[in-house]
């Protein structure tokens, strides 16, 4: 090693020290001390008494434990599946430039960078039982409902509402990773596809969507690593939807709390998360 | 996909965009309308406000008039004694104010404000460091950094709320409100380094090596050549990532509950809010005011960084 390479090596290592440090406090010791805490009976107040597997075995014994697996597996079905689509429509029907696309662009961002705390009263609103627009439509003006109904209220209809929610927060982002794949396909291909007598929909199948298989792809693994995890936008919409991070939240922090079956049932989930990442590192990173 | 040459194409088209305007601004406008509406107006299913109600408005920006509440006779004698310090006065006297603003607003968006722009700016500041590293030079163990960061980015708070709060409270910060809020801060700095690393990391790849190599045989440090060549082309970026991470922060709940809940001193908007939403006194027309002042200052960040997002939007489309 020349000493200008080593002169280098170490300015770098000197630049990336500070982030490193934080880094490995914050997240990664956090990370294994949370396998530590796994095997214990951890108090809120930070006593432990050694458990061993105890607290896996009592999740495992835990029917609530497989409801809320359930329940994180349909939310992220339907989650996965309506962003990918919503994103794709809307990236296929804002491709060409138009007046006004800047607009309707910032108009559609919106939802993904507002609060998910202010959001979620107006989207409580629009469902409320008494006064929200969705129950005026289906009992007044549609005649389909002949009661109002409390759909947020009762935990599996909440999905549903939890699930669009999430797609009309979440489809912004799936529709500017497609659209930016989607604009870069060289339009010679769509005109090789007409002279081989593909019509518009012909076209889709032959050339767009196998140009977009990466990306749609890569889609796919975000909405499954990031609502794995998804806390904020259940929680704070419906408290009664039980995915798997509202279930760890009410045993860490609420009622008979037990931080230490918390703890193991982070740790499954971390395992399942790695396996996600690992997937994306290896065939969709681009650093 | 539609044909837009033929009028039925473009009326189609047309129809389709406004819709999904129309999907995507709804619960916006639901929460503007019912913010602005009277209570017997609320069940009205029509957005616009037949008469408009700005009280929820005045109260949370502290408009209305305070109150005054009567001094007792004896507390003012003890008030109008000259040898009682001036502070000490005014502690009295504080507590005979009208304490009838249920939500103090104006201080929960300060404490808001403090938490995510203090831990932006640092975060931007690591970040630029960071991200220049990778990027830019080349040392050992580059690549395993690079994938660290891309790994901790994308495990979720939920995962780390247990051991967090088990080691704050093994060193004693939990139990403290000083140690708390220190705490929330730095967990609000990692939260978004990862991001801003990545981001920033993108975009300096995408500035040609040749401007920085010419300032250095003028006889800029590598350093200097950092502050005066790099930075400055990388401003909007900057400008970005530091706008991106003050969202994150600005609309962070779990932590935030994790650690503040029983210091409503220092609780942040989103804490606030939900609060206030199971409480006794909540309101339609004050917590969608509430959510209308909160959204806000997001919105004008957004419509400022949009402008710059043209050339990398992608790059920041990744978390969420």
């Amino acid at each position: 090693m020349s000493p200008l390479e080593r002169a280098e090596a170490n300015f770098a290592w000197k630049l990336v020290l500070p982030t490193i440090a934080v880094l490995s406090l914050l997240i990664l010791y956090p990370l294994l001390y949370n396998i530590y805490l796994s095997f214990f009976d951890v108090q809120l107040n930070g006593d432990k008494a050694f458990v061993g597997l105890g607290n896996y075995t009592k999740l495992l014994a835990n029917p609530d434990y497989y409801s809320a697996i359930g329940t994180t597996a349909l939310y992220l079905l339907g989650t996965v599946v309506g962003t990918t689509l919503l994103g794709l429509a809307m990236a296929l029907l804002l491709k060409d430039p138009f007046p006004g696309r800047g607009l309707v662009n910032a108009a559609i961002m919106l939802p993904y960078v507002a609060p998910v705390i202010s959001v979620v009263f107006g989207w409580q609103f629009l469902f409320d039982p008494i006064s929200g627009v969705f129950n005026y439509l289906m009992v007044d003006v549609l005649h389909i409902w002949t009661e109002r109904v409390n759909l947020i209220g009762d935990p599996d209809s909440a999905l549903g509402v939890v699930i669009l929610f999430d797609i009309w927060k979440h489809a912004p982002i799936a529709y500017m990773l497609i659209l930016s794949k989607l604009v870069s396909i060289p339009r010679d291909q769509y005109e090789a596809a007409s002279i081989d007598g593909y019509g518009p929909v012909g076209r889709f199948f032959h050339v767009t969507l196998p140009e977009l298989h990466f990306v749609l792809a890569t889609v796919i693994l975000l909405r499954l690593i990031w609502n794995l995890n998804r806390f904020e936008d259940v929680y704070l919409l419906a408290p009664n939807v039980q995915t798997l991070p509202i279930f760890t939240y009410y045993q860490a922090f609420t009622g008979v709390i037990d931080q230490g079956l918390a703890a193991a049932t982070s740790v499954i989930q971390l395992g399942v998360l790695c396996v996600f990442i690992w997937f994306y590192i290896k065939k969709v990173m681009k650093w | 996909m539609l044909g837009k040459r033929t009028i039925k194409g473009r009326i189609g088209f047309a129809f389709a965009v406004v819709m999904l305007v129309c999907f995507s601004l709804l619960p916006f406008a639901q929460i503007l309308s019912t913010s602005l509406k009277h209570q017997f107006d609320w069940g009205n299913p029509s957005l616009i406000p037949q008469a408009l109600n700005l009280n929820a408005y005045k109260e949370l920006l502290g408009l209305t008039e305070v109150k005054k509440v009567e001094i007792p006779v004896a507390i003012q004698k003890i008030l109008d004694n000259p040898k009682l310090p001036q502070d000490k006065k005014d502690a009295i006297a504080a507590k005979y104010v009208a304490n009838d603003n249920l939500f103090p607003f104006g201080k929960y968006m300060l404490n808001s404000i403090m938490f995510s722009v203090g831990a932006a700016f640092i975060s931007l500041i690591f970040a630029v460091m960071g991200a220049y590293a990778i990027s830019r030079l080349r040392f050992k163990g580059q690549v395993v950094i690079q994938r660290s960061v891309l790994f901790v980015y994308m495990v979720g708070g939920v995962l780390l709320m247990v051991p967090l709060y088990q080691m704050a409270m093994n060193i004693g910060l939990a139990s403290t409100m000083w140690g708390s809020v220190v705490c929330l801060f730095l967990i609000y700095i990692v939260q978004t380094l990862p991001v801003g690393m990545y981001m920033l990391g993108n975009y300096f790849r995408g500035i040609p090596f040749a401007l920085e190599e010419a300032a250095m045989m003028d006889g800029c440090s590598r350093t200097e050549a950092i502050i005066k060549v790099v930075l400055p082309l990388s401003l909007p970026m900057l400008a970005t990532v530091f706008i991106y991470c003050f969202i994150i922060g600005w609309n962070e709940y779990l932590f935030a509950s994790v650690f503040l809940k029983q210091y409503p001193e220092f609780h942040t908007l989103p804490l606030a809010l939900q609060e206030l939403f199971v409480s006794k006194n909540a309101i339609w027309d004050r917590i969608m005011a509430a959510s209308m002042l909160t959204l806000a200052p997001i919105v004008v960040c957004f419509l400022f960084a949009s402008r710059f997002m043209k050339g990398g939007k992608t790059d920041g489309g990744v978390k969420g």
